[in-house]
């Protein structure tokens, strides 16, 4: 069996390649490093799926760079210039060469791998962010852990999602329900994400959240908020005529100060409603199932 | 050969124009919205738009549907306080989500009822809430924050009666806003939720801010 060796009239070639490859690879590379990569940085979590998002894009961009200009650089100069119908030459295999890029694909797609799974793991667990003290809570169950107003525990927040709509209850505050999602900065969420009807998905998109809302099922997410503003929040699973607009740009970030007092006026505006509305749970089944028939 | 690809084709062909005429009048077929930019909505809620006493769609496709009337597609100029009168005719079929009681987005935050209480006896005042389990409907444009449950018609109130809804709302700026009911009250679908919940022109709809 004759082995693969690159002849000296190619030698030409491969030099101009790996040439413009560098040269590409390099000018990608910075021009990828320019990009701000979504879901940004409102929260700890968002900002790990950032840096993950421009890893894997900064690893990519050489090998894709590689593969597009051997397309098209044999396209160029090694395209066929008679219509005589002939063999090329043989393909002769090299083993050096097989198993450098068996490894060198074998190691990135494993170092993306890892990579990707620590960031998946890392982003739904709770985290600190510069806030010297603040207690990371554990799971307290359903009924809340934190204290009022305190910069304790993990933040329980229970996202109900409805055609076509997410209303928010705080199980830390009586579990008052709001039209709205507002969180204090720099401290650590608990999100509970559950459905009053059909599957729908709850995604808090600046926030690197997306969460399944499904019927009977208390469906647990951590975040933790870093930088105060407006973030939107959308459901990512079709669910019926309005499912386009079940959408709010109303959620905010805000200051423990400015959350205290925003979920006050919350607690007063909800007393006319409150005794109405069931308990606070994992999860609701209304009664009946069946309405009007 | 060419015989049996012409064929095909002309089946494809079909098949296409078909799905394009289906899809097309579906999409057209929806009432149109009110004349003219009001800032005053009269509106009436009924159990079966074919047996309506206001605003009757004798020829409408599901005469059994429940549905607001004489349309779901509302013009309203920007910036403006819109006035709402909904007559409400249907009985209360109660809300899955018990917060949807309470009235959000109205001036005053409330809504001025006149219905029938227990006893059939008439009433009339400000209401900030309603029990959630007397709602027929809701009148709700979540992105202007406007949430107003309707109080379902009584078992005692007399026969062909309603209970009268008022309130009003400021619009924002120019746009198309979704509008909707959150009373599962689709009879005979599941969990409510199907036929007329899932149809403009029955119970969802849009308010264009002009």
């Amino acid at each position: 069996m004759g082995v693969f060796r690159i002849e000296e009239a190619d030698r030409p070639h491969l030099l101009r390649l790996l040439i413009i490859w560098v040269v590409l690879s390099i000018v990608g590379i910075l021009a990828a490093l320019q990009i701000h990569y979504p879901p940004y940085d409102q929260s700890v979590q968002g900002q790990d799926q950032s840096r993950t998002l421009a890893l894997l894009t900064i690893l990519a961009l050489p090998v894709f760079i590689g593969v597009v200009i051997m397309v098209l650089y044999s396209a160029i100069y090694f395209r066929r210039t008679t219509t005589e119908l002939i063999d090329g030459p043989p393909m002769l295999g090299n083993t050096p060469v097989q198993i450098a890029w068996i490894a060198i694909s074998a190691a990135l797609v494993l170092f993306l791998a890892v990579v990707g799974i620590v960031t998946l793991a890392s982003s739904n667990v709770a985290q600190a962010v510069n806030a010297p003290g603040r207690a990371i809570g554990q799971s307290g169950g359903q009924t809340g852990s934190g204290t009022a107003g305190g910069a304790g525990p993990e933040l329980q927040v229970q996202v109900v999602a409805q055609q076509w709509y997410f209303t928010y209850r705080y199980a830390d505050y009586g579990g008052v329900e709001t039209t709205h999602l507002y969180l204090p900065v720099d401290r650590p969420v608990e999100l509970h994400v559950t459905s009053l009807d059909i599957i729908h998905s709850f995604w808090a998109y600046q926030l690197g959240v997306k969460a399944d809302a499904n019927p009977g099922v208390d469906n647990i997410f951590h975040v933790t908020p870093q930088k105060t503003g407006s973030f939107q929040v959308r459901c990512a699973e079709l669910c019926g005529l309005w499912h386009g607009h079940m959408a709010d740009s109303e959620g905010q970030v805000v200051s423990q100060s400015e959350f205290d007092t925003w979920i006050a006026q919350q607690q007063k505006d909800y007393e006319v409603i409150s005794k109405a509305v069931p308990s606070y749970a994992p999860f609701y089944f209304p009664e009946p199932l069946l309405k009007a028939g | 050969m060419i015989r049996r690809l012409s064929f095909t084709a002309a089946g494809v062909v079909v098949v296409i124009v078909l799905v394009v005429a289906f899809v097309g009048l579906f999409m057209l077929r929806r009432p149109g919205a009110l004349e003219g930019t009001t800032t005053k909505l009269h509106l009436e809620t009924v159990a079966a738009v074919g047996q309506a006493n206001e605003w009757p769609r004798p020829n409408d496709p599901h005469p059994d549907w429940v549905g607001y009337l004489p349309t779901t597609t509302w013009k309203v100029p920007a910036n403006s306080t819109i006035q709402v009168q909904i007559d409400q005719e249907d009985g209360a079929s109660g809300l899955r989500n018990p917060f949807w009681g309470k009235v959000f987005g109205t001036e005053g935050g409330n809504m001025h009822v006149t219905y029938f209480d227990d006893k059939g006896n008439p009433q009339e005042g400000d209401m900030t809430s309603i029990d959630p389990t007397q709602a027929a409907h809701t009148f709700a444009i979540p992105d202007l924050g406007v949430f107003v449950p309707l109080l379902g018609v009584g078992d005692n109130a007399p026969p062909g009666t309603q209970n009268t809804i008022t309130f009003s709302f400021k619009t924002r700026g120019p746009g198309i806003y979704r509008w909707q009911c959150f009373v599962p009250c689709a009879a005979g679908t599941l969990f409510g939720n199907g036929g007329p919940m899932q149809t403009i022109g029955y119970m969802g709809g849009t308010l264009i801010v002009t």
